[in-house]
């Protein structure tokens, strides 16, 4: 590699190194911090994101591939990155006030964050299976830590270790694909791969290979038979790593799902099929087990089961509108999901969980204002017009119908049509029930700005949805 | 593309709900709703003033980009099939909120706001030119009534609300994907006008049909799909019922006029068979039910379920007679049914109960009250110089041209109305006084003000009905050509 190649990577990857700089820092720095200075994490920690942020911007105008091939700075990237950013950012100031509530505000909490990041600019950046491995496992390493955060409670304990135990295996079947891959093409590289399989009918070893590839990133975005993980990490984990895991990492796992997928090794092959039953099963499960919970964060993982697989009909779909369609998806759902987890957070405050349904009863009562936010939330991830959830779900739609899947497309509205259900459930709950007690939402600023921001980018993408939709389709092609 | 009237008129009560937001006292919270549905109906009487009727074209046409790369646009206009029920809507939302004005006692910003929003949202639905934003106004629509029935309900209002959201929402996702089929089929275009020009194929025709068969009959209601509606009508406040009766139900017949028909003429004709027999059973089947109701609202709630199939069979009948008096009948059947749960509205606030059981000889004690119910339950049952008497009248010749056994069970339908319309009235009004225990007063200024115009249409339409048909005319002939001339080649 010569010197100016490296520094062509180097720059390219500039964000990257942002980020991981700005982690290490951080670590440093947090162990000089005395009690009472733990606001600075916060605002170091946006900081940090915001410059990268900055370095994304100033280096989009171009296509920058990097690393001999292993990685690329695109606008299919840059996309990704925006979603990574806005989520974290948010995650950020969430955590604040509920960092210290539940006393895990070191600087550790806030590092690991970062390094999470980090993995997956890896990942919405990595053209090679091995350097999407890596930011797999930066990022998963990263999220198995910060599950457990709350050490002296028994649930997280267990939710990390489920999530350690079988994010390894994922990885392992995953590892396992990529060396078949290797061993049948002699290249990881997602191009060469492509290039190198020239047989008609492919290798059949080389489906096993695209099987056990395929069940390795799924896991990852918690799609069926992969998402056994998902309820009790979710319900186990700190509410603010939850809410960050429901769409960080998610996205990051759809951006190496539709990497590989604008593949044409794959899609050429009939694996859409796989995929297809994939986003069926998926949709149905987390829609109808939804139904019947009474735990917030349990019935949200299953929300974000039913999302993910309505975001898996986009990649059925593919084609430059089916990969625009899941990018949309994502950017709207960490929105709306962000919003609602905002809620949820909010809520917790003295001895106060706020993660039963029921606690939330008579809710609009005292607190019509936020009420009404949650309403905008919960009717966007029901997909009800005039809120952005429906504009994602329509697009989806659109790109299942024309490439002429229209059963798929029936499927996926009834599935929503349960799904609808158990959002406007817990609308009735709040609106529709007599108070119990009252309520004492911890309403920092800084949740406030959040919220302010998660309802605008609700209605606002829900009401005048062009320029996004621009920005996704202008993003895919780019790629 | 001039002065923007429709949407005006259109967010007139958007913005009236944004300002109520900030109102604290309950009395300026209701003021302010009245004026802005009174402005809004005088917007609507200023357009009808200029609406020309001896065109078909679309008028008062507003046309702006919205996500041009899905070839979406922000279109309005109406012609004199919407011209009507945009009217109809802006005269039944002010008289909602007189209806609510003491009904409601309990957050009452947050039901104005509901109401106006959803003011807004059906104004939408009749003036929407672009099949996205139709499905945006038709859709949006369930939030605001969801919390109507669900909030300010009766004692089952949550299961009501429930099963209103869910059949409505099942069946009008289904229509969201006929809607995109038809996106691709007709060009990769939601324009209305643009889709209706397309010529499909028929077996195309054939699953569009039945896909939005399935959203509009939910919203008619068509028999068998219409047991959410006596759970919705009993448990909803009065202006919610008034809103579900009279401009809800119009909803799903407006869809068949604004696209089964013209988009769909094939599978219209060829199906119209099924369509005047479903028609002719909720007809028949509605007024039987009807017949066998104790409780008021139920009792106008089926025979709401009866009245529709009157307006379906008008449609089907793919006559010149049948549609327009279809047309007309909507317009009646929002007036007269509105006025009917009105009516059940004010006892109820007044007794508590909606059973007829423990009514009777109300005549005495309330004689204005009476006599205009006298005069609502005549235009129901469609006596000579009422409104539905047009409108019935065109309709049965339209579906005795159309069919005979049809219209022959649609003249059993109009029997069995009379018979359960002058049950509910002589067990309520007439008889021995049985009310004693309850101390009712006659209508007072207020109530007075929202009968009144109500009872005026009932006799402009029924003794000079030729304005509001003049409107209907144009539009409706150019529609039956659209229909016949491209599709069965008569």
């Amino acid at each position: 590699m010569t010197a100016v190649a490296l520094f062509q990577s180097v720059l390219a990857s500039l964000p990257e190194i942002v980020v991981i700089t700005g982690a290490c820092i951080l670590l440093i720095l947090g162990q000089f911090l005395r009690k009472g200075q733990e606001p600075f994490l916060v605002w170091a920690s946006v900081a940090v994101v915001l410059i990268a942020a900055f370095v994304t911007l100033m280096l989009a105008g171009e296509v920058r591939p990097a690393y001999t091939g292993m990685f690329i700075a695109d606008r299919f990237a840059v996309f990704f990155k925006f979603v990574f950013y806005l989520a974290t950012v948010l995650t950020f100031l969430l955590s604040q006030r509920y960092a210290e509530t539940e006393g895990i505000g070191s600087s550790e909490y806030y590092v690991l964050l970062l390094l999470a990041l980090s993995g997956m600019m890896i990942m919405a950046s990595a053209t090679d299976l091995l350097s999407v491995y890596v930011g797999v496992e930066l990022m998963a390493i990263c999220t198995y830590v910060l599950t457990g955060f709350l050490r002296r409670e028994q649930r997280s304990n267990e939710a990390a270790l489920k999530y350690v135990i079988l994010g390894s295996v994922s990885t392992g079947i995953f590892l396992y694909g990529v060396s078949l891959v290797y061993g049948l093409t002699g290249t990881t590289q997602l191009d060469a791969m492509a290039a190198a399989v020239t047989g008609d009918p492919p290798d059949p070893g080389l489906l096993l290979a695209v099987v056990f590839i395929v069940a390795g990133l799924v896991f990852k975005v918690g799609a069926v038979p992969f998402h056994m993980w998902i309820p009790d990490v979710y319900e186990g984990a700190p509410t603010t790593i939850t809410a960050f895991m429901s769409v960080g990492p998610k996205a990051a796992g759809f951006a190496v799902i539709l990497r590989v997928f604008l593949n044409p090794l794959f899609a050429t092959s009939d694996v859409w099929i796989i995929v297809a039953v994939i986003a069926v099963v998926t949709m149905a499960l987390g829609s109808f087990v939804a139904l019947v919970q009474d735990n917030f964060k349990r019935l949200l993982a299953y929300s974000s089961i039913a999302h993910a697989g309505f975001a898996i009909f986009g990649v059925v779909a593919g084609g430059a509108d089916g990969i625009a369609s899941v990018m949309l998806y994502l950017l709207i759902y960490s929105f709306m999901n962000l919003g609602i987890f905002g809620t949820v957070i909010m809520m917790r405050n003295g001895d106060f969980s706020g993660e039963i349904i029921e606690d939330y009863a008579g809710f609009a009562k005292s607190h019509p204002g936020l009420a009404l936010l949650m309403l905008l939330y919960l009717f966007s991830l029901a997909g009800i017009p005039p809120t952005a959830g429906f504009f994602a779900k329509f697009y989806v739609l659109v790109a299942l119908v024309e490439r002429g899947f229209v059963m798929l497309a029936v499927i996926a509205v009834l599935l929503s049509a349960v799904a609808a259900y158990f959002y406007i459930r817990i609308v009735m709950v709040i609106y529709m029930r007599e108070p119990e007690r009252a309520f004492d939402p911890a309403l920092t600023p800084l949740v406030r700005a959040t919220l302010a921001f998660t309802a605008v980018g609700t209605i606002g993408i829900g009401l005048f949805p062009a320029w996004f939709l621009r920005l996704a389709q202008h993003s895919v092609f780019g790629g | 593309m001039g002065f923007p009237l429709l949407s005006l008129i259109v967010f007139t009560p958007v913005a009236g709900a944004a300002v109520l937001m900030f109102l604290r006292r309950d009395d300026a919270v209701r003021w302010t709703a009245l004026g802005v549905t009174i402005l809004d109906l005088a917007l609507c009487v200023a357009m009808l003033a200029s609406f020309d009727t001896t065109t078909h074209e679309m008028q008062f046409t507003e046309r702006r980009p919205w996500v041009p790369a899905l070839g979406i646009t922000y279109a309005l206009g109406i012609d004199g099939i919407s011209a009507l029920f945009v009217f109809l809507t802006a005269l039944l939302g002010w008289i909602c909120v007189l209806a609510s004005w003491a009904a409601i006692d309990r957050k009452v910003k947050e039901f104005m706001v509901s109401l106006l929003v959803m003011q807004a949202l059906m104004l939408g639905v009749f003036c929407a030119l672009d099949l996205f934003l139709f499905y945006v106004f038709w859709e949006a629509m369930l939030i605001p009534m969801y919390l109507i029935i669900g909030v300010w309900g009766g004692d089952g209002r949550v299961y009501a609300a429930f099963k209103f959201f869910l059949y409505t929402l099942a069946g009008s996702l289904l229509f969201l994907i006929g809607v995109i089929v038809l996106y691709f089929h007709g060009g990769e275009t939601f324009d209305i006008l643009a889709l209706t020009a397309q010529d499909l194929p028929f077996q195309v025709q054939s699953w569009l049909f039945f896909a939005f068969l399935v959203a509009f009959a939910v919203k008619v209601p068509m028999v068998p799909v219409h047991t959410w509606l006596p759970d919705a009508h009993v448990q909803a406040p009065t202006a919610g019922s008034i809103i579900l009766a009279g401009v809800l139900l119009k909803m799903g017949a407006y869809g068949f006029l604004r696209f089964s028909l013209p988009m769909l003429p094939q599978a219209s004709v060829h199906y119209s068979t099924l369509m005047l027999a479903l028609s002719a059973l909720a007809i028949v089947y509605g007024g039987l039910l009807a017949l066998a109701q104790d409780d008021l609202k139920k009792l106008v709630a089926y025979s709401s379920i009866s009245h529709m199939g009157f307006v379906t069979l008008g449609i089907f009948a793919l006559n010149l007679r049948g549609l327009e008096g279809g047309i007309l009948q909507m317009f009646n059947h929002g007036v007269t049914t509105g006025a009917l749960f009105l009516f059940v509205g004010l006892i109820y606030e007044r007794t508590h109960t909606r059973s007829m059981a423990e009514y009777g000889g109300l005549m005495k004690a309330a004689p204005v009250y009476t006599a205009f119910l006298a005069l609502f339950v005549l235009s129901a049952m469609a006596l000579p110089g009422t409104n539905s008497f047009v409108g019935e009248l065109l309709v049965l010749s339209g579906g005795f041209a159309a069919d005979l056994a049809i219209g022959a069970t649609a003249v059993l339908g109009a029997l069995l109305g009379a018979a359960y319309l002058l049950g509910m009235y002589r067990k309520v009004a007439l008889g021995p006084a049985s009310v004693a225990r309850f101390s009712i007063r006659d209508v007072n200024a207020r109530e007075m003000a929202a009968i009144l115009p109500l009872a005026a249409f009932v006799l402009w339409v029924g003794l000079y009905p030729k304005p509001f048909l003049d409107i209907i005319d144009a539009s409706a002939k150019h529609l039956l050509m659209q229909v016949h001339g491209e599709g069965s080649g008569q």
